[in-house]
Parts: structure tokens; sequence; C-alpha cells
């Protein structure tokens, strides 16, 4: 039932009785509640509420912090590095123990001969690809063995310590693709 | 005169929608960023009531604290295997075991924690299990091509050695 129509039936039945004193019917017509009320079960609550939910924000991308913070931070290009490298070591150990079925050579001696077999320039950068990372994931996971024991855990110096790890990372890179 | 009275009260609410709809433009024009809904929300579901807490996970030290003291251990020691080939020259075929071993161990667990952190069990409770399930799967079958490489070839270390130097 309406909730407006509730009020305008009492006040139009006491403004419908004689009176020549008062004169209630201008206030009867002006006497309006626009809301309309509903019963609710527990389940339909609980739909609305799940409803209303969806319209919470979400967290901003990550293009809101500081792109070096975004781009250099070492906790992320250590989880990169590394799942490259078991990536790239699960791919290849199930190519090896598919190679007899599919009739690939993946023996230590064919790959020698494959990678003899490339140009000095396409080597050392293969080489440094693979270099770059490993240096960098082994020494930036002392790093952060250290973090784990407390150790260099200031912000201030995560991020000075963050750039000497880079650095040490491509010139320890270097050294092992092309000196080594 | 009611249904006068009813249709003011009908303007009030659409100058109030109106109201509401400027308001979202300015709270709109205060962020300065592009709104990308990368990860919309999935379909809601109220567990109880609004008013309960928030239920607290039963501990499971294995899954929690010696797990992560495992992955640390397992890191750690992977430390002086990397560095004995560099220093010694070349590792026995024990060590090279040990080692290969070691890196499978903690390619696994990294690979785990990758599922654990991107692929959570309350928003995909399906994928969760088809990912670290299909992770063990793929962990037996490095693991028996390792055993393979590591018994009918030179070893993980020489082979690198060999390539790194062909």
């Amino acid at each position: 039932m309406l909730a407006q129509r509730a009020g305008t039936t009492a006040l139009r039945r006491v403004a419908a009785a004689p009176s020549s004193v008062f004169k209630l019917a201008p206030f009867a017509a002006m006497q309006t509640r626009p809301i309309q009320t509903e019963r609710l079960t527990p389940a339909d609550e609980a739909a609305i509420l799940a409803k209303q939910r969806l319209n919470r924000p979400v967290s901003p991308h990550l293009e809101i912090y500081d792109p070096k913070q975004t781009w250099f931070g070492g906790s992320a290009w250590q989880r990169i590095t590394g799942a490259s490298f078991s990536g790239a070591l699960y791919a290849s150990a199930v190519a090896y123990l598919a190679a007899p079925l599919v009739g690939w050579h993946l023996e230590s001696a064919s790959l020698v001969a494959a990678a003899a077999a490339l140009p000095v320039a396409v080597k050392g950068a293969l080489k440094f690809l693979v270099a770059w990372p490993f240096v960098f994931h082994a020494i930036n996971g002392v790093r952060h063995l250290a973090f784990d024991l407390g150790i260099g855990f200031s912000r201030a110096t995560i991020i000075k310590t963050g750039w000497y790890f880079w650095g040490a990372s491509i010139v320890g890179g270097v050294y092992l693709a092309f000196f080594m | 005169m009611a249904s006068v009275a009813r249709s003011s009260a009908l303007l009030k609410q659409v100058a109030a929608q109106q109201s509401v709809a400027a308001n979202g433009l300015r709270v709109a024009a205060f962020h300065t960023t592009s709104r990308k809904s990368l990860l919309p929300p999935p379909p809601q579901r109220i567990e109880g009531t609004v008013n309960d807490p928030v239920e607290v996970p039963p501990p499971s030290p294995s899954h929690g604290s010696y797990h992560w003291t495992f992955d640390r251990v397992v890191a750690a020691g992977l430390i002086p295997l990397t560095v004995a080939p560099f220093a010694a020259g070349s590792l026995n075929p024990t060590m090279d075991a040990v080692l290969a071993a070691t890196i499978l161990i903690h390619s696994h667990t990294g690979f785990g924690n990758i599922i654990v952190d991107y692929v959570p069990s309350k928003r995909v409770p399906k994928a969760r299990k088809v990912f670290t399930w299909g992770l063990n799967a793929a962990t037996v079958l490095v693991g028996l091509a390792l055993y393979e490489f590591e018994t009918t070839d030179v070893g993980l270390t020489e082979t690198i050695k060999r390539v790194w130097k062909a």
C-alpha cells in the first residue's frame, strides 16, 4: 500500500467530518509522502547487497605509481627472471623427454654443435640474454635473503641498493657473456 | 491536487538524480588516471550476514611458516651449489645431480608461489586446482627428464659449460 495514500486517506476522513471551525481540506491535499516501502526476505536483501558491491571502486592500475618503482623494482624482476629460467628448464626438459619420439636431437653434443654454428654476434647476444638474468637472479636473490633477515630493509636503503644491483648485474652479465 | 503534489515530488526526484549525476562527474574529474577495468569484480556473494567478521583461516604451518623457511633454505643452498663449479672448474656427477634436484625444487616452489599469488582459490577455485595439479605433473615430468639427462648425458653443468665455450 502506498504510504502517501494512507496519510491522505486519514486526513481526508478528518476533513470530511463537519466542522465550522477547522477547514482541513487544503492541508489534506498537501500531505504527501512520496516513498514506498517494500517487505524483503533476507535472500532479497543479500541479492541487493551483492549487486551493490559490484559498484565498489576497483584499485587503480600500476600507472599511478612512480614509473621507476614499477619498472625497476628488484622484487618484480626477481620473479620475472626466475620464472623465465624455470620456464625454460621445464620446456627444455619436457622437449628432451619427447625428443626420441618426435625425432629431435637435444643431446649435449648436438646443442654444442648448434651453438658453434651461430655467428659470433648472435652467440654473444644470446649469451648476454642468458647471463644477465642469471647474474641478476643470483645476486638479487642473496639481497632478498638479506631482506628476510631484516638486513638493509629500510626504504632508502632498498631504493639505493636496488640501483647498485642493477649495475652489478649488467656488469656481471657482460663479463659472463663476453669474457668467459 | 494530489496528482499535482505527486508531480512536484517527481520533479524533486529528477532534480536529485541530476545532482547525483553532476556529483559523479565531479568525482570522475577528480581522478587523474584513466579507468581500466582490467580485473572487473566477479559476481559477489554474501557469506553469512554483513555483520560477521572476516573468517580467520585455520593455521597450517606446512603451508605457511615452514614452507616459507623451506623456500629460503633451498634458495640459500643454491648459492654454494652455484658457486662451486665456478670455483672448482667442474662438478662431480653427484654434486651435479644435487644441483639439478635443488633447482627443480626451487622452480617447483617458485611456480607454486606464483600460482598462489595470481590464481586465487577464492576467485577462481577450478583454475587454481588445474594450475596446481598441472604444476605437480610438469614437475614429475621434468624430474624424469633431468634423471634421464644426468644418467645418459654429460650433466647439467658440463652441458652449459660446453655450449658456453662453443
